[in-house]
């Protein structure tokens, strides 16, 4: 009670804010840590590594499966980006149809307002 | 409550604990009633359609290329679509897709002068309007910064009556980021091409990463303490953690340019950036400008979007400096009552009510 009185608080109180200190320290340590420019080389060199170890997975699993004369990523990639193509050459159709059909409604509204 | 209450009640709690982790995906975000504007590629342009709309001018909403524009619609009750649909404004939304590795060679060019471009266009068609409010959150936000200082000719301007910056980075050559990517000796071309696009986890591992105890222990941490307090939100927890978790992949050629315009060369700040041969020129943004920043804000700190104000050519431009984090400004449970009534008052304004 005495200690409630002085503001320590119950046992239980005291483990909590002990445990949120410490648990404040350490996110103020690992902010500290994660900032370090070295921890930017590791973690920029862990990057590059897992990138190039997917790749050679993929390419490896990629050339098993197109030995085996079945469509790999690489051909539904390459399907993929063909058909990207001919979508952007439709958008672009689509936008000159638009435009030209404006302008005729334009064209044929201005002819009705001088008839 | 007693140590022996805590004990007696740790396996139910236990229980709604593991409950809440287990069922995040079952989450439903972004549930306000939509239609689909126009597509290309990965890009969908949704409308939002107002019972009550009063304004003409409608909102264009563009959120960044890493997590899901679903932040602008989380759940009923704190969506910032709902809000601005109640306010009487008709609401579009562009999202980007699930870009996979046949869309590894999309650059920020294709995303600013095609993508957005073409969403500007469509909104503008379906709304009958001759000019709109872009408002972008993030990366979003430099995007739309990007398309309005884009060069279209003399005498030529971005069809934008007012432009709405959330939490925008524009210099990011002090952030953590730069200590990570910045040097040189990380070759992003290489990581890129490897990669193709980059995998969304990857980028919110590297997000995460910038507050580590944070992301992977207190955020647990505090929902455990919620449980056992009877205070936890399971839906406001589940539905921030089910976007949070939602990366889509990052094109990879786009990936390289924003490292190196962002965190190497600041080449936006030097109106260096050239889209398809077009300079981007911020100078050129003269249209009414509000700019939203976050105090605690650690992946866009507020004095790298500070440089944007000496840069822009507006007369009508304010600033809303506000405590809080980069995400959780505008999307957090305290938005609703602060921040969103200042942007709706800001756009009332200027939305031909």
């Amino acid at each position: 009670m005495a200690d409630r009185e002085n503001g320590a608080g119950s046992p239980e109180e005291q483990v909590r804010a002990l445990f949120e200190e410490a648990e404040s320290s350490a996110a103020k340590a690992f902010e500290q840590l994660v900032s370090k420019p070295s921890f930017g080389r590791l973690l920029a060199m862990s990057a590059e590594n897992v990138a190039a170890v997917t790749r050679i997975s993929f390419d490896a699993v990629d050339l098993l499966w197109r030995n085996l004369r079945l469509a790999g990523r690489a051909d539904i990639v390459r399907l993929s980006r063909q058909l990207h193509r001919t979508e952007d050459k439709l958008e672009r159709v689509l936008q000159e149809v638009e435009i030209l059909r404006d302008e005729m409604a334009r064209e044929r509204d201005e002819e009705k307002a001088r008839s | 409550m007693s140590v022996l209450e805590r004990a007696l009640r740790f396996p139910s709690n236990a229980l709604e604990y593991t409950n809440i982790l287990l069922t995040t995906n079952d989450a439903v975000i972004g549930a306000s009633p939509r239609e689909v504007v126009w597509t290309h590629r990965e890009t969908t342009l949704y409308r939002y359609r107002s019972s009550n709309r009063r304004y003409a001018v409608p909102v264009l909403l563009v959120f960044a290329l890493i997590n899901r524009p679903e932040i602008f619609d989380l759940r009923p009750g704190s969506s910032f679509v709902e809000f601005l649909l109640g306010e009487g404004f008709d609401v579009f939304l562009v999202d980007w897709g699930y870009p996979d590795e046949e869309d590894a060679d999309m650059g920020l060019d294709d995303f600013v002068c095609d993508e957005l471009e073409w969403a500007v266009r469509e909104t503008l068609r379906a709304s009958g309007q001759d000019e709109l409010t872009l408002t972008g959150w993030c990366i979003g936000a430099t995007l739309c910064a990007m398309y309005c200082g884009l060069d279209r000719g003399p005498g030529r301007r971005a069809p934008v009556k007012n432009l709405v910056e959330l939490t925008m980075p524009i210099d990011g050559r002090a952030s953590d980021y730069a200590k990570w990517v910045g040097d040189d000796d990380f070759d992003v071309d290489e990581v890129a091409e490897q990669w193709g696009s980059v995998p969304g986890g990857a980028i919110d591992f590297a997000n995460k990463m910038l507050k580590p105890v944070t992301n992977f222990w207190t955020t647990y941490r505090r929902l455990w303490d919620g449980v056992q307090e009877g205070t936890a939100r399971p839906e406001a927890y589940q539905t921030m953690a089910k976007w949070v978790a939602d990366n889509p992949p990052f094109p990879g050629r786009a990936w390289a340019q924003w490292i190196r315009l962002m965190y190497r060369d600041a080449s936006l700040l030097r109106g260096r950036v050239r889209l398809r041969g077009r300079l981007v020129d911020l100078s050129r943004i003269d249209m009414s400008v509000l700019v939203i920043t976050a105090g605690a804000d650690h992946i866009a700190p507020r004095p790298g979007t500070m440089p944007f104000f000496d840069l822009i050519s507006s007369r009508d431009v304010e600033h809303l400096a506000r405590p809080g984090g980069h995400i959780g400004l505008v999307a957090g449970s305290a938005a609703r009552k602060e921040l969103w009534p200042s942007i709706a008052e800001w756009l009332a304004e200027r939305s031909d009510g």
